[in-house]
């Protein structure tokens, strides 16, 4: 098995290609505010810096805009969050396997953490279990994590289901952290809107939808793609009979209202969602997430 | 006809089937789908499943149809019947004495007979006249239209209609008048010759039967070349079948010599039979009765006959195969 760990960081060196360098890094350090007082030293601004931490006094001496940095006071503790249930072999909107998807995600997001100094652990599990690695610094750790999440995540999994890793980050993790939750299109119910409304009460939350397959695709014609079987119960889906205006409609139609009550009950919980089609988004995906959090501050 | 077919093909059927079932792999292509339910339980798509699975039943049906009826025809259904087949190939010779007490008679006979010619299949009719000197006014036919205007003309000239006197020409000039035995000759002269194929059962003319309608008084008057009893034994000897009719039977007591007894004689040796007639009226039921006991007479032995009955299986198989059709291109495969 090649390792996962290089393959985030070329996808993330492409992405530092196309955007600033630096850029993300930029963003992922300022998801804390308050920082410690001991001045650290200067270095350049890099966009997605927060502009207050400009020290304007030494920019204007330098001629470019410089940041104060400070001695981090502690380490920040990066929670990763993941579904390894039975959906996450399922696929993505993109046509890639979901778990793989999730991987980057956690990859980037850990490498990010790993890069500022943080510590990454891994809370995942399925409906059957719910297992936690502990948070360590290091590569070797973070591949680790990884694998871990690869590994579990299949068709003999047990049922997917969030609601038990996020309870068990509500009972076992104490102290505030930062939590990365990556999962697919779940259901808002009452119940999961109040464990949120919990945890954000202690952590800061960042949340990652993977968008699963659209099985109406709107004005396809039936014979693209061989069909679908459930994971849940590897029934055959007979997708020419679905082929019609009606259901496609009716489908998008509960699609939609499903992604606007899970937006709902994020936006009201006080967590930053954004969602990811494919493995080759993912670092936009969580560029875009970590700006619309610092916006939301 | 061949009933072994249909456990053949059942056992094929469920051979065919066992191996669809067991042989089942799932479509590598195919993509596993999370939220499945999503999809499936929306009323819609609840709503095309179920019309999806109607069109399913009735395809399966029709296929089940189509091979069971296929399987069916193949095996070839028949029906057994018997029946006794009445022959048609039958010659007929009509012959009549034109004496002059016999007009009424014959004109009677061939009414008949023109009538029959309309119903004829197969059978061949001939008439032959004679008084002294026998005369085929035409040979054994089966150009009934041709047979039916003859006897027509016949029948107005025994009438003695205007204009029918040359019909009877040629029967007179011999030596005397009446010569039965001469005439009777000259008519069974008129049948194809068959002595090479008498010995072949097997050769079409052999099959024929020959009849002869003998109308006559049998009164000899002059001398014939050959008499009655002559004349008999040369039916005999060909296999032609006598029927006399008598007009004026008018023997004394039971004497063998009597002109109706020596005909009787004539006409059951050669194993027809002998109708003696007090009038011309009683001709067309005696002719039919001789057209019935010929007809009796000529029914081969019972014969099982063996034909097809596809068309039940077959149309059964279209309309499975129509329907079948029909459902695959509703649900579109």
């Amino acid at each position: 098995m090649t390792s996962l760990l290089p393959r985030v960081k070329s996808k993330m060196a492409i992405f530092a290609h196309r955007k600033a360098r630096g850029m993300l890094d930029g963003e992922y350090g300022s998801v804390f505010r308050g920082r410690s007082l001991d001045f650290d030293d200067l270095r350049a601004y890099v966009p997605g810096d927060e502009v207050r931490d400009i020290d304007w006094k030494a920019s204007a001496r330098h001629g470019s805009p410089l940041i104060r940095r400070y001695v981090a006071v502690r380490r920040q503790t990066l929670i990763l969050v993941a579904d390894t249930g039975r959906n996450m072999a399922a696929v993505s909107r993109s046509g890639e396997v979901k778990k793989d998807i999730a991987v980057m995600a956690l990859g980037v997001a850990g490498y990010l953490a790993y890069r500022h100094g943080d510590v990454v652990g891994l809370v995942s599990g399925d409906s059957a279990a719910t297992g936690t690695i502990p948070a360590k610094a290091g590569e070797a750790h973070l591949e680790r994590l990884l694998r871990h999440v690869d590994s579990h995540a299949g068709l003999d999994a047990a049922p997917s289901r969030i609601e038990d890793q996020l309870d068990h980050v509500a009972r076992t993790v104490k102290g505030r952290n930062l939590l990365f939750v990556v999962a697919d299109e779940i259901p808002a119910s009452p119940a999961l809107e109040q464990l949120l409304r919990r945890l954000r009460a202690q952590h800061e939350i960042l949340w990652l939808t993977i968008r699963d397959a659209d099985l109406v695709p709107s004005g396809a014609t039936p014979s693209s793609g061989a069909g679908f079987f459930s994971v849940s119960d590897s029934v055959v889906l007979p997708m020419h009979i679905a082929a019609t205006e009606a259901i496609a409609a009716a489908y998008a139609n509960a699609a939609a209202e499903r992604d606007a009550a899970r937006n709902t009950m994020l936006r009201r919980t006080g967590i930053t969602e954004g969602t990811v089609d494919g493995s080759r988004d993912v670092v936009s995906a969580l560029f875009a997430l970590l700006e619309r959090h610092r916006r939301a501050g | 006809m061949f009933w072994w077919v249909l456990p053949a093909a059942a056992v094929a059927a469920a051979a065919a089937a066992w191996t669809a079932i067991r042989r089942r792999k799932p479509d590598v292509r195919r993509r596993p789908a999370a939220h499945s339910d999503r999809l499936t339980m929306l009323p819609e798509y609840q709503d095309a499943l179920r019309r999806h699975r109607r069109w399913l039943a009735v395809a399966g049906l029709a296929c089940a149809a189509l091979l069971a009826s296929a399987a069916v025809a193949a095996a070839r259904p028949v029906q057994l019947t018997t029946t006794v087949p009445e022959q048609r190939n039958r010659d007929i010779m009509l012959c009549l004495d034109v004496s002059g007490s016999m007009s009424s008679a014959d004109a009677a006979v061939v009414e008949v007979f023109a009538e029959l010619a309309r119903e004829f299949d197969g059978e061949r009719i001939g008439l032959t006249i004679f008084d002294s000197t026998g005369s085929q006014v035409f040979p054994l036919t089966d150009d009934y239209g041709y047979a039916r205007e003859q006897l027509l003309l016949a029948r107005d000239a025994f009438d003695g209609k205007p204009g029918g006197s040359g019909f009877l020409d040629g029967t007179w000039g011999g030596r005397g008048s009446s010569l039965i035995g001469d005439g009777l000759a000259s008519c069974l002269s008129g049948f194809p010759r068959t002595q090479d194929s008498d010995t072949r059962a097997d050769s079409p003319e052999a099959k024929r039967s020959r009849s002869v309608v003998l109308a006559t008084d049998n009164y000899v008057s002059g001398n014939p070349i050959l008499t009655l009893p002559q004349a008999a034994a040369l039916a005999q000897d060909r296999t032609v079948r006598v029927y006399a009719l008598n007009p004026g039977d008018l023997d004394y007591g039971s004497d063998p010599g009597q002109p109706g007894a020596q005909l009787r004689t004539a006409a059951e040796s050669t194993g027809g039979s002998y109708y003696a007639l007090d009038n011309p009226g009683a001709v067309p039921g005696i002719v039919t009765a001789v057209q019935e006991t010929e007809a009796t007479a000529l029914k081969g032995a019972p014969r099982a006959v063996v034909s097809d009955q596809p068309v039940l299986p077959l149309g059964v198989a279209v309309l499975s195969g129509i329907t079948l059709g029909a459902a695959l291109w509703r649900m579109r495969l």
